[in-house]
């Protein structure tokens, strides 16, 4: 069983995933929306610009988040009227994870709203629904399983997160050290059996999220 | 007829034909009749509002759609805005949500003020009560159908669009939905555009009657004058030909098997019908199994013989349509080879022989 140190690194790491998603999921759903079901101009770079942190090594897409959160940043003069301060805060971390991941919960949204047939949807206008209500009560529900999926994606992605973390977060143990961030100490200091009970959680972790991942799509296909 | 609540005067263009429209259509049920790609649901999407035309005004008793007449003070209304019903072949159901909920859909959407169909009426009247709390996957087309039209109707709309309602249907429940549809109009007297290929449902239902033929408006009347009119005769397709009589059951003749009904001037003879005495009911003759002879025949096996004056032919593809009034109208399709060695025209006395089992009864 964990320690108490163990245990808060654990909790640390679900709540920067679990953050991170929740901020990513407005995003994502509007971006997955907006890709399958608009003709909207500038789809093309809409689409690359969501898929960059997919692609791009997290290590620059950490310094992008850097360089908005930084002191010069277009975010600095919202942080000074809030009296707050993001970077190397739990906070960026959970930012970073959230945009890290984004690019593979928009994939699965996409997909899977681009599967609920436009007509019903069209229907649904006809019955006096506003295009939002639309999107609430028929593309989401129908859409479900494949969102929940992509979420669910996005917050396993961001339990791993290790590169966009380190640049706008650091390594502060306690606050901002995540699972894969004391994985990466422990080996350094040569703290190998730390190291390895931390690469088991991950593994018991990542696990189950892939076992409940194949599940809503198992049924989402059916 | 009464007043126009329906002005479409507008056009759309697409890469392979271009919709043209100039139409007023009167309160009642009219059908807009035409063959596929003729632009029957392009004129019904450019009402609901799901196609934007190019340019031109639709008007809804004293509401715009939609114009672009005048550039300062162009309309398009959203398709949520429009008060306009739209029940689809497939019917669209929501799959996620039971019968009850699908009703309830459009009704919940307006403002209580705007309600003037109540959702329990509609389920009494499309005989949909047992369904409430089925879901839309489990339903049959018929019932599907029924369903999608209370729900349409639920949310009180002005005028109710019916895109091929009963294309994916089988015969009985074809019936079935004629007359239901024919009861929601007579107790809401909501006016009703109803589009389809088949020349019979529009003949049996409506009042008025729009001919698309390559997004070109060929002919705007009553269905029977419409049937008559030169330029609409090439679209018919004498395959899809047929008589639709409504009335009621007579009796039964147990010996033979056979259900005797009576119609507008006359009575037949059909496959039997598990209905009781006085029960409505309505049946479908194909206009190729009807014979027609100069002379009153003799020793025949068929038991239906109606007399009849013939009040109009026209040739229809390879066939010859005759048009022959026996209290009610009947078409009978013949070779241009039996037209003429008959010697047919109209005021002409003819028999009409119809087979029992030729007769088709629709519900």
């Amino acid at each position: 069983m964990p320690t108490p140190e163990e245990y808060s690194v654990l909790f640390l790491s679900l709540r920067v995933a679990l953050v991170g998603t929740l901020l990513g999921l407005p995003v994502g759903l509007t971006v997955a929306w907006a890709l399958a079901k608009t003709s909207m101009r500038g789809k093309v770079l809409l689409d690359t610009l969501v898929s960059f942190p997919l692609v791009l090594p997290p290590v620059v897409t950490g310094y992008a988040l850097l360089l908005l959160l930084g002191r010069n940043g277009p975010l600095a003069g919202l942080q000074r009227s809030l009296d707050v301060e993001l970077l190397f805060t739990w906070f960026a971390a959970a930012m970073a994870a959230g945009l890290v991941a984004l690019p593979l919960m928009v994939r699965s949204m996409e997909v899977a709203m681009a599967g609920v047939d436009s007509r019903v949807e069209m229907a649904a206008r006809t019955l006096g629904a506003s295009r939002w209500k639309v999107f609430t009560g028929v593309t989401v529900p129908l859409a479900f399983r494949g969102i929940a999926a992509g979420t669910l994606l996005a917050f396993a992605r961001g339990l791993g997160e290790f590169g966009a973390t380190i640049i706008v977060a650091g390594n502060i143990p306690g606050s901002t050290q995540t699972l894969p961030l004391a994985i990466y100490t422990n080996l350094q200091t040569g703290n190998d059996d730390a190291a390895v009970r931390f690469i088991v959680f991950s593994l018991v972790l990542a696990l189950a999220a892939l076992l409940v991942h194949r599940w809503l799509i198992k049924k989402a296909v059916a | 007829m009464g007043e126009p609540y329906l002005e479409l005067h507008f056009r759309k263009s697409y890469p392979d034909f271009n919709l043209e429209l100039d139409a007023s259509f009167t309160a009642g049920i009219t059908a807009v009749f035409g063959p596929s790609g003729s632009g029957k649901s392009t004129t019904l999407n450019c009402i609901a509002g799901t196609a934007r035309p190019d340019s031109g005004v639709l008007q809804l008793w004293d509401r715009t759609l939609f114009s672009n007449e005048n550039r300062f003070l162009s309309v398009n209304r959203p398709p949520e805005k429009r008060r306009v019903g739209y029940v689809h072949q497939d019917g669209l159901l929501f799959p996620h949500l039971r019968v009850r909920e699908n009703i309830l859909f459009g009704y919940n959407h307006m403002p209580k003020h705007r309600r003037y169909l109540q959702p329990n009426d509609l389920v009494r009247i499309l005989e949909v009560e047992p369904l409430l709390h089925r879901m839309p996957a489990t339903l049959s087309g018929g019932e599907r159908q029924r369903v999608a039209l209370a729900r349409a109707l639920a949310a009180s709309p002005e005028v109710l669009l019916l895109d091929e309602p009963l294309a994916s249907l089988d015969l009985p429940s074809r019936g079935r939905i004629l007359r239901r549809l024919r009861a929601v109009h007579k107790e809401t007297g909501i006016p009703m555009v109803y589009v389809s290929h088949a020349l019979s449902e529009v003949t049996a239902i409506a009042e008025q009657a729009l001919v698309l033929d390559k997004g070109r408006q060929v002919a705007l009347d009553t269905p029977r004058r419409v049937l008559h009119d030169a330029p609409v005769l090439p679209l018919l397709e004498p395959a899809h030909m047929e008589t639709l009589l409504e009335g009621r059951v007579v009796g039964h003749h147990p010996g033979s098997g056979l259900t005797e009904a009576a119609f507008a001037g006359f009575t037949l003879w059909l496959p039997a019908v598990d209905r009781g005495e006085g029960e409505e009911i309505a049946v479908s003759v194909p206009a190729s199994d009807v014979l027609v002879a100069a002379e009153p025949p003799h020793g025949l096996s068929a038991r239906n013989v109606l007399r009849a004056t013939v009040s109009a032919l026209d040739r229809v593809g390879d066939s010859v349509l005759v048009s022959a009034d026996a209290g009610a109208t009947v078409l009978a399709a013949l070779s241009p080879e039996a037209a003429s060695s008959l010697e047919l025209r109209p005021g002409a006395e003819v028999s009409l022989v119809l087979k029992s089992t030729s007769i088709i009864v629709l519900g």
